[in-house]
């Protein structure tokens, strides 16, 4: 096999400082570590091999957006289950969303007695539109004009669907922790 | 209480700094005077909290950052890329451009590089640690579980130097405590792992990347500062905190 090694070095540049964030991303996408080294090594790839179409600019940006498109075909062919794509919401989820808020201060001193594990499954049981807007914004701290560009979608759609993924969440842990 | 689509909306907008400073002007008055909002505004950041709990260790395995290293290395006629890779794979992703000169020049990227990118690195991170705590006694507890040694948590606010909080860098891809302190403009890292490789109690002084860095060891842990403050001040703070390890 051989690369030029200017697109090596290029690759070098862009891809791996982010490669935490690259495999933070596939992590909460995917639900499990190994998924998610599957998915950032073949993200890896995509990236190596488009490398020279990376025209400058936000590298960060341009890894995520990668990594998040590979994370879904990956998962579209290996855990077509698991993937909750189409439709907003499940019934489930509609109906923890028509529920009052509990009173919310004991509420957050429940949130942070929740454990690291039940976020994570908290988190996996949203729909997946829910689930990478927030991860976005809470574990990457992008802007929600860098979502909007990460995921292909309208700014006010990444803010409504944040405050709902928030929503969701909150309903989920405070069920759960009570 | 319910909250409207609206406030949802607001509130959501507002805790990620979304709103303009008008918005955000209005919306301080609303929660001053509406503990409802004030309340879901508090469950809203407690879920933050949590979800970023657990980031320290959620960090990709040494095989699938050796294999992207493998994908980003140089092809050299020595033979010895292998190793090379596997070395220059933390610094890649701690320092990313600075390290790949280091690549282009050849040389063993060590520990000590290392320890200053992680440094560089948080500088230049708008997070530049995992918990922000002044208090030892909250930075003793959050790195059980993370790591598997108790380093040293030096409190030398008496002496003029602020805990600011605390991370888990990677050195030699295993992992190590890092501990921040600051005074006045200057930031000090101080990283913790075990072993002894210097010398007992020596202490040698480096310059990388125009940052000065102490190592020395106590015989049981390595330690590292690094910081851009004067050689004789950061030469003071790591004799009063080889002082306080000592008698801790």
């Amino acid at each position: 096999m051989w690369y030029d090694t200017t697109e090596q070095a290029r690759f070098a540049e862009v891809f791996t400082p982010h490669l935490v964030d690259a495999f933070r991303l596939a992590h909460w996408l995917a639900g499990s570590r190994a998924d998610a080294e599957d998915i950032v090594q073949e993200a890896s790839m995509r990236a190596f091999k488009g490398i020279s179409g990376f025209a400058g600019g936000d590298s960060r940006a341009w890894v995520l957006t990668i990594v998040r498109n590979t994370s879904y075909s990956w998962l579209a062919k290996n855990r077509p289950s698991a993937l909750v794509l189409a439709g907003d919401l499940d019934e489930q989820a509609q109906s923890r969303l028509d529920q009052p808020d509990p009173d919310p201060t004991p509420e957050a001193r429940l949130i942070a007695q929740v454990e690291a594990e039940t976020v994570r499954k908290a988190m996996a049981a949203l729909p997946a539109p829910f689930r990478e807007v927030l991860v976005l914004r809470e574990i990457h701290e992008l802007s929600y004009k860098a979502i909007a560009d990460i995921a292909g979608l309208p700014i006010g759609t990444v803010m409504s669907r944040i405050a709902r993924a928030r929503r969701l969440m909150l309903a989920s842990l405070g069920g759960s922790a009570a | 209480m319910t909250l409207s689509d609206q406030d949802e909306l607001l509130l959501s907008a507002f805790i990620d700094g979304e709103l303009s400073s008008i918005e955000a002007f209005q919306f301080e008055n609303r929660l001053r005077v509406e503990p409802g909002l004030a309340a879901a505004l508090e469950a809203r950041r407690a879920l933050r909290t949590a979800l970023r709990a657990d980031r320290a260790d959620d960090i990709p395995s040494p095989q699938l950052q050796r294999r992207i290293a493998g994908l980003a290395r140089k092809p050299s006629s020595t033979g010895s890329w292998q190793s090379m890779a596997a070395s220059f794979v933390l610094g890649l992703l701690l320092a990313g451009g600075i390290a790949w000169g280091v690549i282009e020049h050849g040389s063993r990227q060590d520990v000590t590089d290392q320890v200053v990118s992680a440094h560089i690195r948080g500088l230049m991170s708008s997070a530049p640690t995992d918990v922000l705590s002044s208090e030892r006694h909250t930075i003793k507890p959050w790195f059980n579980g993370r790591i598997n040694f108790a380093p040293v948590v030096a409190d030398l606010s008496a002496e003029g130097y602020t805990l600011v909080g605390a991370r888990i860098d990677v050195v030699d891809l295993s992992p190590a405590a890092t501990l921040v302190y600051s005074r006045g403009k200057h930031i000090i890292s101080v990283t913790e792992m075990p072993g002894a490789e210097a010398p007992a109690s020596s202490t040698s002084r480096n310059r990388e990347q125009g940052y000065l860095l102490f190592a020395w060891s106590d015989g049981r842990m390595r330690y590292w500062a690094v910081s851009d403050a004067a050689p004789e001040e950061l030469e003071r703070f790591v004799k009063l905190f080889q002082a306080a390890s000592s008698t801790s």
